[in-house]
């Protein structure tokens, strides 16, 4: 069974559709495949400025459990795109019943997700040059569109690149849509499929990333 | 971490469970909700359900604690539901529409309906209005409205007289210089919304406006700097449709300021405000008699 760890805020929104028709894919092939969506994001209950990063890593469990119930499968693979895969990592990667983690576009850290995050809301702010002194000081709060609560910010920069090395590298493969992306950890298998998916760009357009579904649905499909 | 004040339950519905929703239910006794509009919010562009950065969602939540039930719904080819292959966009809506209607009757009686929508979404409520007697109530997010007679010399006015986009021409034709012929060519690879909706004809637009006031509705319309192509001054809506009756029913917005998927948060935290003050229209004081509430006084403005 192969659990989904989506990324947040806009790329949620972005890869939503190519996640699905991954889903279905894999289903296709005889696999299980569970989606969901974190708390306060999505359709899932609470508000963003309620939830922390110890309550995302807790859903990501919960989805492990939920699918091994309803599934009946012992074994459980996870898929973790962006931020989704440094959260995966750290939540699930040391546990003896993952397989294996497959990590499309891992972020970097916590920090540099954050950095990652004021990047878009200066390009948001760029767009938006009529807003007042006032709403502007507002928005310069704000990340990628978003308000975070400090106790989320001080969580996300105490998540950094030990979340990937605490799991066996055997368990992980990173597949990259950049020749030029690093991974911080050495020695783990990776594949480029390349494709321009301007993670730093602040939109919800939906992208249909044909050459990363396909490399994706290869590495979780093999035995 | 389950809201008190309301209940949230996936559904699939139509030919096959092929249309995937969320339906929300205020957690307030029934007596009181089956009085009040049920809100279907209609899926936006390629958008699921959930609305750009979580809005269909927040609205829904919100017009749950006044009382409202409502459906967010992915329109077929979006989202959870799989496209119609072989049906145009409009029968494919059409087809989703009477799904949606038959799942709220089961679920909820056949209440009054408020059809919501941004970009084609709106389109898409602006076309289902007139043939569903039960739509009591529309809100546009960037709807498309056709030009008034003043729209090109306000456009021209706006266009050589504004600092701001001499600037801004300047600023681009700086930045033009600066960047290389390879990032020229690959430059601007925004989607054009516009050129990719199915709009309304000028008769459909008028037709849902004029149906909604015919059965005593509201509407409200939000245009954004998206519309601004289309859209150029507050009460444009107004004089095009020359809908009798339309300033007693319809609430017309203009924030120009604003961009189109309301990226930021104190944008969305504003027209969430607006939407509730608006929908808070429906809930009938405890002293008047029975029935909706009557509609109150609209406004066109620009802000």
């Amino acid at each position: 069974m192969t659990v989904i760890c989506p990324p947040l805020f806009s790329e949620y929104m972005r890869t939503q559709h190519a996640l699905r028709e991954l889903a279905i894919v894999l289903a296709a092939e005889g696999q299980h495949v569970l989606r969901f969506d974190y708390r306060g994001t999505g359709d899932s209950s609470g508000d963003l400025e309620e939830v922390a990063i110890s309550d995302w890593l807790e859903d990501i469990q919960l989805a492990i459990r939920e699918g091994r119930d309803v599934s009946g499968c012992t074994m459980v693979q996870l898929l973790g795109v962006r931020a989704g895969a440094l959260l995966a990592c750290r939540s699930a990667g040391a546990c003896a019943e993952i397989e294996k983690l497959v990590l499309w576009d891992p972020v970097q850290g916590g920090t540099e997700y954050i950095e990652n995050l004021r990047h878009v809301q200066a390009e948001i702010l760029e767009r938006n040059r009529y807003l007042s002194r006032a709403e502007r000081r507002e928005a310069m709060l704000e990340y990628g569109g978003h308000h975070l609560s400090e106790r989320m910010l001080k969580e996300f920069h105490s998540l950094d690149a030990r979340a990937y090395s605490s799991v066996p590298k055997q368990k992980l493969h990173v597949v990259s849509t950049s020749q030029a992306a690093a991974f911080p950890v050495e020695g783990v298998s990776r594949d480029v499929a390349q494709f321009s998916c301007e993670w730093e760009t602040p939109t919800e357009d939906q992208m249909l990333p044909q050459p990363v579904l396909e490399r994706l649905t290869a590495c979780l499909t093999l035995t | 971490m389950p809201d008190p004040d309301l209940t949230e339950e996936p559904l699939q519905f139509g030919e096959g469970g092929r249309i995937f929703g969320i339906l929300t239910l205020p957690s307030i006794p029934p007596r009181i909700t089956q009085e009040l509009p049920a809100f279907v919010f209609l899926s936006a562009g390629v958008l699921h359900r959930v609305g750009p950065a979580r809005l269909h969602v927040r609205l829904a939540r919100e017009l749950a604690r006044l009382g409202f039930s409502s459906l967010r719904v992915d329109l077929a080819g979006t989202g959870d539901s799989p496209p119609r292959p072989g049906l145009t966009n409009q029968e494919s809506v059409a087809a989703d529409c009477k799904g949606i209607m038959d799942v709220l009757d089961s679920r909820l009686g056949k209440l009054p309906l408020v059809l919501a929508g941004l970009c084609s979404g709106a389109d898409n409520a602006i076309r289902l209005a007139p043939r569903e007697p039960r739509v009591i109530g529309m809100i546009l997010l960037d709807p498309y409205c056709y030009p008034d007679d003043g729209f090109g010399v306000r456009e021209a006015v706006n266009k050589y007289t504004n600092p701001v986009k001499y600037a801004a021409r300047l600023k681009r034709a700086f930045n033009a210089l600066k960047s290389s012929h390879e990032e020229k060519k690959n430059g601007d690879k925004s989607v054009d919304y516009l050129a990719i909706r199915d709009l309304p004809t000028r008769e459909q637009l008028r037709e849902a406006f004029v149906s909604i006031q015919e059965r005593k509705g509201r509407a409200l319309s939000v245009f954004t700097q998206y519309a601004r192509p289309y859209y150029n001054q507050a009460g444009q809506l107004d004089r095009v449709l020359d809908v009798e009756g339309y300033r007693q029913c319809c609430t017309e917005l203009f924030w120009p300021q604003v961009e189109h998927t309301f990226p930021l948060e104190l944008h969305r935290r504003r027209l969430v405000e607006e939407i509730m003050t608006w929908a808070a229209g429906y809930i009938r004081p405890r002293t008047s008699p029975g029935g909706l509430a009557p509609p109150q006084p609209a406004t066109v403005t620009e802000t």
